[in-house]
């Protein structure tokens, strides 16, 4: 039987009683834990890897400054992920027009992913699509969705979050999640059907 | 409609990564950050500092802010020493009382339209009553 102190949500708010307590060292933990996810989340977003971490760093912020407010009627993950999502669309609605994507590197274990393989191939080895091809691609793709249709594709697809949890943060139901899915997914399928498995 | 396929495809965007180190770093450029904001001045200290330097650049004389207090000084010993002669207390209920308006008896108004045949029409008579008080003419108006 797992101890119930070892759960992470637990964890979380001990770190969070400590940090209210005064112990900053407990934030750094909760830093340190939740810092790629929210990354992850505020890049997708963005496309744009110094407005994500200008961006993360005023969540931490924001967060340190006020979780003394935090009660815990909801877990450390939803609130801090519903503090990035907010900011985030803040940040996007500021920006709008002025986009400049600086895009990070993918990782080159993507050579090896069978997704990617099929997608880039799509059915013909010998026309493999680039990997900085296929990347501006969906970057684009991306850019072209609403700031609510990109959230969750972020939050669903890429992260690999449950209708539940992203309907959480988002203070939504979770028909709503599946619907904004289903027509984003609908205009992906528009700008990257090349791309579109056999 | 299955979306699976734009599934697979978008969910290669996790290749992405921030340069390596960057996580590592992260931290230590939250700590700075934290501590720029406790050094940065608030908004409060930010206009006493820029009034007083404001002030300090008019190149106003020294002594003219003497002169100045001076002549304040003096003004207000002035108009203390000498107060406004204030009217003896007036009997406010006396002054004004009000005297009984008397309205004379009012006769009352008959509004009839048949006015009686003998009577001559009245200045202000209905204009019907005027009609009816004279004599029928029968001849015409113009005679050549």
């Amino acid at each position: 039987m797992t101890s119930v102190t070892e759960s992470p949500i637990n964890n979380d708010r001990e770190l969070v009683a400590r940090t209210q307590e005064g112990d900053p060292s407990a934030f750094d933990e909760l830093v340190v834990k939740y810092n790629p996810r929210l990354y992850g989340l505020i890049y997708h977003m963005t496309s744009n890897h110094e407005d994500t971490n200008d961006l993360l760093q005023d969540v931490f912020s924001k967060a340190y400054r006020s979780i003394r407010n935090f009660r815990g009627n909801s877990s450390f993950y939803t609130w801090m992920h519903s503090i990035a999502v907010n900011m985030t669309i803040n940040f996007l609605k500021k920006r709008n027009r002025r986009q400049h994507p600086s895009l990070n590197d993918p990782d080159s274990n993507i050579e090896n992913d069978p997704d990617f393989i099929a997608a880039t191939s799509n059915g013909d080895p010998t026309k493999q699509v680039s990997i900085h091809e296929l990347q501006k691609k969906l970057n684009a793709a991306m850019m072209k969705l609403s700031h609510d249709h990109r959230v969750v594709v972020t939050m669903f697809d890429i992260q690999g979050m449950p209708h539940s949890e992203i309907a959480k943060i988002l203070k939504v139901s979770e028909g709503t999640v599946r619907s904004r899915l289903f027509y984003a997914h609908r205009q992906l399928q528009n700008s990257l059907h090349e791309f579109k498995k056999k | 409609m299955s979306h699976e396929p734009m599934h697979t495809v978008i969910r290669l965007k996790r290749y992405e990564q921030p340069p390596a180190g960057y996580f590592d770093d992260f931290l230590r450029e939250f700590h700075h950050r934290q501590r720029a904001e406790l050094l940065k001045p608030s908004l409060s200290t930010l206009i006493t500092e820029r009034l007083s330097y404001y002030f300090s650049e008019l190149r106003v004389p020294t002594m003219a802010f003497a002169a100045a207090a001076v002549v304040a000084l003096v003004a207000s010993v002035a108009i203390l020493r000498n107060p406004v002669q204030s009217e003896a207390p007036r009997n406010f209920a006396a002054a004004y009382e009000q005297v009984p308006v008397t309205i004379p008896k009012m006769q009352p108004v008959s509004l009839r339209l048949d006015a009686p045949a003998n009577s001559t029409p009245a200045l202000f008579s209905p204009a019907t009553m005027m009609l009816r008080a004279r004599q029928a003419n029968h001849e015409s108006p113009i005679s050549f």
